[in-house]
């Protein structure tokens, strides 16, 4: 900072107003769900304190709670298998097209399509054969009847065909920043590693890898904390049924409170999910601190 | 690898565009129904509603559920609102239109922060009941003494909008639940109309075999399945069951329930419904109905105007829902008394509001009956709708309305917001697997008692 030489008061001129705002517009709405969590309030008239009734109700009588984070943390875990995927994808590009552009995007296009259209779209794709699903035309085209699914509606394979469109959502996300990322590693390096001999996978190994770590860990606290929070394409394909069977922390959170009306209980939910999420940052962070240490 | 993704890009804007074009479907939903016949009319009783004449500028704002102009409900909303601004120029209707689901979580989170606008729209009963035990919504009772607007009204309608005895909603409509049905489908099939529930299960396995789509059902949205399911229970037990539950003289564990339970269960298992049901809301379920592509269609009379409109028109006719194992009368029907405008109790204008809405009611069934829009409204309606040019079907739904003999509420009107839930959830379920009837009762059982202690 001396070397700057910029007084404390001009950072904070500068600081400030951002940091109010952030503090407004997050951390307040959190104090104050936080303080919700302990109410039995139906979000309209009185409430009562009853302190942490709404999180002894949520660890051991809900019977939907623990079976939506399950699925909340494998959304999270499935949506870290596309990143890999998206480093292999980015590093093809980046060698063997000439002009990777236009392809990156195109894989991002369904990241600024809006949800509720991926949503319909994807309905649409997954439905029954005799509503015109267009994966079970083609399963069937290919003599594969015995494939199809209802995909969304079997309690037992819905949750996975909600997983695979967040896959398909987001890949194209992934693959953009691993591109940057290493289309910033400077041409020379690998240069001088050909004339040691160190080409294709083996630069990839020693030099891609290493140096592409801080771009994946942003890639992987990203895709976790956007799949714990994955809510609108789930409200929009399934709205958390059948009976349960894709509901999420969040889509069970909203359902508590604006459904059911227990907005107290709704709270304790979403209280739950910020620590989730906090922890899973630090928990994250921590371990690429590691590997980051280990690499360098 | 360059071209393959030339070739993927292509599918993928094919995809893309047909989707596109599938859900532009769902828009036609309840477009256009009344004709063009509302031009020039201006001859609106000119009652002008409050006796104070200030010069005073006031803005009314009214929430409403009519988002889509084109429908008759929008037509007749902005003709009434219109005729009010020319005759009080100080008075301005500000129009916060909505569509349904999000006008109630906007309204509950404005009461959250006890911002309710001036006229906004709420459920019947158990669903408003919060908003009446806040203290938010203010007795119409004196609003509805003024120019007879009281007497306009079905009798006994406004029992559903009223606690201790103070009015505080008033209704946009009046309904009840009715099974639609394609006459061409059934002619092809070689099916009548069933008489009982257990005709009505053979029926379809009839028109199944015959490869026609017995029913459909938009059970994403829950309500419509329960609501299906309320006419099942409501002729097995008679009207009045989760009154007698909340009163404690019954249990859901009662006889006539596992009837039910099961009764419907033999409905679903014989393949009444389309599959993938529960991941098709309320409007897609609908549209599949008024493109022709299913027999028959359980729903509220309110679907009468959209399937005049569709491409099934002329081709539909109605049943009432039938007898179960011979039990209840099909004269008693699931009553869905509207949604209904009610008044804020902190309105910065509260007089010049309820005189606004006195006049917006008084003047709404003659400009409903204009629009071609009049089944199913909460008053009482002047004219002939043979003669008005109404639809056979209307025509006939407007005949069935004289002689219902009572009936039961849906689920979510009588029980509070997190047992109906749990109710919603129990019956979607039934459309995905095949459960044990008494464990359905048993479930229910439990969720009353968590939630009403």
């Amino acid at each position: 900072m001396n070397v700057l030489k910029v007084s404390k008061a001009t950072i904070a001129v500068f600081v400030l107003p951002c940091l109010l705002l952030y503090v407004c517009l997050v951390f307040v709405p959190i104090l104050v769900s936080m303080y919700s969590s302990t109410l039995d309030w139906n979000g309209i008239g009185t409430s009562t304190f009853i302190g942490l009734d709404n999180f002894k109700h949520m660890f051991t009588a809900d019977p939907v709670f623990w079976p939506s984070v399950k699925r909340t943390l494998m959304f999270a875990l499935f949506s870290m298998l596309e990143i890999p995927l998206a480093l292999m994808l980015a590093i093809l590009l980046n060698r063997y097209i000439k002009r990777p552009n236009f392809l990156v995007s195109s894989y991002f296009m369904p990241v600024i399509l809006s949800v509720v259209i991926i949503g319909q779209l994807w309905k649409t794709i997954y439905n029954p054969a005799s509503m015109g699903g267009m994966l079970n035309q083609v399963l069937i085209t290919f003599g594969l009847e015995s494939w199809t699914h209802s995909w969304l509606t079997e309690p037992k394979v819905a949750m996975y065909a909600l997983y695979f469109v967040a896959l398909w959502q987001y890949l194209g996300y992934h693959l953009l920043i691993q591109f940057t990322g290493i289309q910033n590693i400077p041409a020379e390096i690998y240069e001088a590693a050909k004339i040691d001999g160190a080409d294709g996978f083996k630069a990839d190994r020693y030099i891609t890898f290493p140096m592409v770590v801080p771009i994946f860990k942003i890639s992987v606290v990203l895709a976790f904390i956007g799949s714990l929070q994955s809510f609108d394409m789930i409200m929009v394909m399934t709205g958390g049924g059948p009976a349960h069977a894709t509901d999420v922390i969040a889509t069970h959170m909203y359902n508590m409170s604006f459904l059911s009306m227990k907005y107290g209980y709704g709270s304790a939910l979403a209280t739950f999910l910020v620590v989730l999420c906090l922890s899973a940052t630090i928990l994250i962070n921590t371990l690429f601190r590691r590997v980051e240490n280990k690499l360098s | 690898m360059a071209k393959s993704s030339k070739v993927l890009t292509t599918v993928l804007a094919g995809v893309m565009a047909l989707s596109l074009a599938a859900c532009g479907n769902g828009n036609n939903a309840a477009t256009n129904n009344g004709g063009t016949d509302n031009a020039g009319k201006d001859n609106t009783t000119t009652n002008t509603g409050g006796n104070k004449a200030s010069d005073e500028k006031i803005t009314i704002t009214f929430q409403n559920i009519y988002p889509d102009p084109n429908t008759p409900s929008a037509r007749t909303l902005n003709k009434i609102v219109g005729d009010y601004e020319a005759a009080h120029p100080n008075i301005k209707i500000e129009l916060d239109s909505l569509n349904t689901d999000q006008q109630k979580i906007k309204l509950k989170t404005q009461a959250a922060s006890q911002e309710v606008p001036d006229i906004t729209i709420v459920n019947p009963k158990a669903q408003m009941k919060p908003y009446v035990d806040a203290g938010l919504l203010a007795p119409l009772n004196d609003m509805l003494d003024q120019n007879g607007l009281k007497d306009t009204f079905q009798q006994g309608i406004l029992d559903f909008y009223s606690f201790d005895n103070n009015v505080y909603a008033v209704p946009d409509g009046n309904n009840v639940a009715v099974v639609y049905y394609n006459k061409e489908l059934f002619e092809q099939a070689g099916v009548k109309i069933p008489a009982t529930f257990e005709e009505m299960v053979e029926t379809v396995k009839t028109l199944k075999s015959k490869g026609i789509q017995p029913m459909v059902i938009g059970e994403k949205d829950t309500w419509t399945g329960s609501f299906l399911f309320m006419n099942v229970l409501l002729r097995t037990s008679g009207p009045g069951f989760l009154q007698d539950i909340m009163d404690k003289k019954k249990t859901f564990e009662d006889p006539a329930f596992v009837e039910a339970v099961d009764a419907f269960q033999n409905l679903v298992q014989a393949g009444a419904f389309q599959e993938g049901a529960t991941s098709m809301d309320y409007n897609a379920g609908e549209n599949l109905f008024k493109t022709g592509k299913a027999a028959m269609y359980f729903m509220g009379s309110w679907a009468t105007g959209s399937i005049d409109d569709s491409s099934v028109k002329g081709k539909v006719g109605v049943f009432k829902f039938p007898t179960v194992n011979g039990k209840g009368n099909p004269d008693e029907f699931m009553l869905a008394p509207g949604s209904a405008f009610a008044v804020s109790a902190k309105s910065d204008h509260l007089q010049e509001t309820k005189d606004f809405l006195n006049y917006f009611m008084t003047n709404y069934p003659k400009v409903k009956f204009e629009n071609k829009d009049a089944v199913g409204v909460a008053q009482k309606v002047d004219g002939d709708f043979a003669a008005a040019g109404y639809s056979d079907l209307a025509v006939e739904i407007n005949g069935m309305f004289s002689g219902v003999k009572g009936g039961d509420l849906s689920f979510d009107n009588t029980m509070n917001p997190a047992t109906s839930q749990e109710h919603l959830t129990a019956i979607q379920n039934l459309f995905v697997q095949k459960t044990d009837a008494k464990e359905v009762a048993k479930q229910h059982q439990t969720a009353f008692d968590a939630n009403n202690q």
